[in-house]
């Protein structure tokens, strides 16, 4: 690979683009050389999903332009970016699974006998040429579904390539493979590559994109932090890269570490769920703040589903306050004196048209009333109650949920978990999308109900939010749990070194 | 709108306002559309059609109306949760033909077994929507086939003559004061659904199974006990409407008892303001919505209209008012 001597094959000049006056992306530029391949990082919301789709052509940046092998092009719609060599392979594959492998890679442009009939004989050779080429060992005629979803991938980027792309975009393509699937995958990368091919790859797995990148891009919030060779980007450089930490770390509150003196509330051992969580073991106890820090991916959100029930756990026990919890539903963890905020608060938090009242009491309904009938006294009280308690700012119980902002709605949620009166409380990213005012009250409130002796185990995508509310922090790094750290007196550099050096001792995805 | 009023801030509030003030009118229109479009029909009929403000023609009416109140009902709820309930017509249909082979157990026990028939069939329903995940749609569809096809086969594919006298006799032509009994008691569970809806934590759980399905899982409300209740009732619903109609008819007639009624049931409900993305329920609004569509036919038929130009008609009218609804999402 010679990055200096070429022009790149595409270009991207100060693009930004606007969303509702948020800016997605502001003023990123970022070159792509032929045959290289391009790590593009950075977590939820940093813009990556922006760009990719700014490069295809379903964004017209508001600002900025693209420069394909040096000459400036406007895409306008995906197939303008298609015919002038960009392909995207998503996740979702865009193929036919009747139909086969040679029929999909051909689609359009069979070869014909005298222009009407299809010329089965040589689609069928032409296929396989292709497949050979690029030591892609299937059978032609073999239907699609009859594929992994790997190798359906790989035919995905065989067709691309047959339609003369010059650049393909990879969009977390490796994040449903197993593990031999990703070594076949990486080596049809690789081939292309060769050929003069430009890759743009996207992945959360670090270890990923250092075994495969030449460069690597880094977005954070939108705007572009660095463009490094891999091999001048160390992990902990590319970690605080990602993350950032603008914000100094607030004081870490000093001696907090007597909360582990408490009785254990909460404890997993050796839980597993797919290849997402791997024996996890952690021990969480009355009045402590357990922080689960880990990079997008990691598991840390598989990890709070499957200590809630939300997910059946294949392997591990689950015990709280010294019970066993096996075979347990959301309805069965809340029984016992389990609460969980889940991370995304619009799907799978608000009842977005119903009102404050019915969303605050959901989950207490039963036990306001009797007879299956609702006491609408009881729910008055309990919403007042906890919008005093919580200084929810709303016109009034009858209010519509979804006309509260971001915050607010996330506090009537943590009062619909803290109605339960839990000894355990599960917080995935509880201040994701909240407003900074809105982020110190959730803040007050969770060191506030350790004090009151509760068990608290939360993560986030921010580091020093953990700091400032947790007394230890677990790190998780693709499903294992790889590391620990009390909080007292540490900084983000040091949280960010274990989540590094976690990264670094991942486990290896042996690759031949 | 909030996007022009951000975008343009200097300019002055006055229009603004007025603009909103007629949005509010317009979504107050739209929120009751039911209501009015009821009212207009009516108020149109007693100006133009000759006989529509006879005591009889109303009666005939609502006896009319009030299988298709029950079915709503029950449509309602399934449409709710996100669900849909296709098979309502056909438990209409099975339920009559379960009454002619069961009368032997005399009227109310007859009755009873018909009802209870497709209570269960109706918690059928709901275990392949619960348990199996199989569309509503899906599953509502082959009951609307199977259902049919049992109600036929349990009378060999054709009409029996119920008894005249009894229960089946006081359904079928009973009314105090023009209005017949079957609508009274088809308006007094209309109440009891309302309540159910508004007063219990069953009603509740419906809204949040329909707001949605992941929440109210998380949240740990009961959703597949809700889901089987809602198409319980929504079953047993369907059999008492089959017991209306068979009593009206004096006969148990699986070929024609219930035929098309699901659609009726649907239309009735989302025009009534159940919409079909779930999470909101009206009794009310499907009351008058069935009610509606009842007086529609009567207009039709009452106008010498064409039966099959009847039917186009009502479907466009039933599309404007669903497309007057959407419009405001």
């Amino acid at each position: 690979m010679n990055t200096t001597s070429t022009v790149p094959v595409l270009e991207a000049r100060h693009i930004t683009k606007t969303f509702r006056g948020f800016a997605a992306l502001d003023d990123v530029s970022f070159a792509l050389m032929p045959g290289e391949v391009h790590g593009l990082m950075g977590e939820n919301g940093a813009g990556k999903s922006t760009l990719i789709k700014t490069l295809t052509g379903f964004h017209a940046p508001d600002a900025g332009e693209l420069r394909l092998a040096g000459e400036a092009v406007t895409f306008a719609d995906p197939r303008a970016s298609q015919n002038a060599g960009i392909a995207a392979v998503y996740q979702e594959i865009n193929l036919i699974p009747e139909r086969s492998v040679a029929e999909n890679i051909m689609l359009g442009r069979e070869p014909r006998i005298g222009g009407l009939i299809i010329d089965r004989r040589r689609l069928n050779a032409e296929a396989a040429d292709l497949l050979s080429r690029y030591g892609i060992h299937v059978q032609a005629t073999a239907p699609l579904k009859s594929l992994g979803l790997g190798m359906q991938q790989m035919i995905a980027i065989t067709r691309a390539i047959a339609l003369g792309a010059r650049v393909v975009i990879l969009d977390e393509p490796t994040s449903a493979l197993s593990g031999s699937e990703v070594d076949l995958l990486f080596a049809l990368i690789n081939r292309l590559r060769d050929d003069g091919v430009a890759i743009l790859f996207v992945s959360h797995r670090l270890s990923e994109c250092y075994a495969l990148c030449d460069r690597l891009t880094v977005l954070r919030d939108g705007r572009h932090v660095c463009t490094e060779t891999t091999a001048d980007l160390p992990r902990t450089a590319l970690v605080t890269a990602m993350l950032g930490r603008e914000r100094e770390a607030e004081a870490a509150g000093g001696a907090r570490s007597e909360a582990r003196d408490g009785p254990t509330v909460l404890a997993t051992e050796d839980l597993s769920w797919r290849d997402r969580v791997r024996d996890v073991s952690l021990d969480i106890h009355a009045g402590e703040v357990v922080g689960l820090v880990g990079l997008l991916g990691s598991g840390r959100t598989e990890t709070f589903k499957a200590i809630f029930g939300a997910e059946r756990a294949d392997a591990g026990r689950i015990m709280l306050e010294g019970t066993p919890l096996t075979r347990h539903t959301p309805a069965i963890s809340i029984g016992h004196g389990l609460a969980f905020l889940p991370e995304d608060r619009r799907a799978d938090g608000i009842f977005a048209r119903l009102p404050i009242r019915e969303n605050l009491t959901a989950t207490t309904l039963g036990s306001l009333g009797r007879f299956g009938l609702v006491s609408r006294g009881a729910q008055r009280q309990l919403v007042d109650e906890f919008v005093e308690e919580l200084s929810i700012k709303c016109s009034g119980p009858q209010q519509a949920i979804s006309e509260l902002s971001g915050g607010n709605q996330q506090k009537v949620l943590l009062a619909r978990c803290l109605a339960t009166r839990p000894k355990a409380l599960l917080l995935d990213d509880p201040t994701r999308g909240i407003d900074v005012g809105a982020k110190d009250e959730v803040h007050a409130v969770i060191r506030r109900l350790a004090g009151e002796g509760m068990a608290v185990l939360v993560t986030s995508s921010e580091i020093d939010e953990l700091l400032a509310i947790c007394d230890r922090l677990v790190a998780i790094n693709e499903g294992e749990i790889a590391g620990e750290l009390d909080v007292a007196g540490r900084s983000a550099d040091d949280v960010l070194h274990l989540l590094a050096g976690a990264a670094e001792h991942a486990p290896a995805r042996d690759r031949a | 709108m909030a996007e022009s009023v951000v975008s343009k801030p200097a300019r002055a509030a006055a229009p603004q306002r007025t603009s909103r003030e007629k949005r509010s009118v317009v979504d107050w229109l739209r929120s009751n559309s039911v209501y009015i479009a009821f009212a207009l029909l009516v108020a149109f009929n007693l100006a133009v059609t000759p006989g529509f403000d006879n005591v009889y023609a109303l009666r005939q009416l609502l006896f009319e109306a009030a299988p298709l109140i029950l079915i709503a009902l029950g449509q309602s709820l399934a449409i709710g949760t996100r669900g849909i309930d296709l098979s309502v017509g056909s438990m209409m249909a099975l339920s009559s033909s379960v009454i002619a082979v069961a009368i032997g157990l005399g009227q109310p026990g007859a009755i009873v077994t018909a009802i209870a028939v497709t209570t269960l069939v109706g918690l059928f329903n709901g275990s392949m929507v619960t348990f199996l995940r199989v569309d509503p749609l899906i599953s509502g569809l082959a009951l609307l086939v199977a259902g049919r096809g049992l109600a036929k086969v349990l009378l060999g594919g054709s009409r029996v003559d119920l008894p005249s006298g009894g229960i089946l006799g006081w359904l079928g032509m009973q009314s105090y004061f023009f209005v017949p009994v079957v609508a009274i008691i088809a308006i007094v569970i209309a109440v009891v659904v309302a309540a159910l809806v508004r007063g219990t934590t069953f009603g509740r759980y419906t809204l949040f199974a329909g707001a949605s399905r992941s929440a109210a899982f998380l949240a740990g409300t009961p959703v597949r006990r809700t889901l089987l209740g809602v198409y319980a009732i929504s079953g047993l619903l369907a059999g008492l409407a089959g017991v209306f109609a068979s009593a009206r008819t004096g006969a148990a007639d699986p070929n024609y008892i219930g035929v098309l009624f699901e659609l009726d049931a649907i239309a009735a409900a989302v025009i009534g303001g159940n919409p079909l993305s779930g999470g909101r329920v009206s009794i009310l609004g499907a009351v008058f919505g069935a009610l509606l569509l009842q007086v529609l036919d009567a207009t039709f038929i009452m106008n010498n209209i064409d039966y099959t130009y009847a039917q186009i008609l009502k479907a466009g009218f039933i599309v404007a008012a669903l497309y007057l609804q959407r419009a405001g999402h």
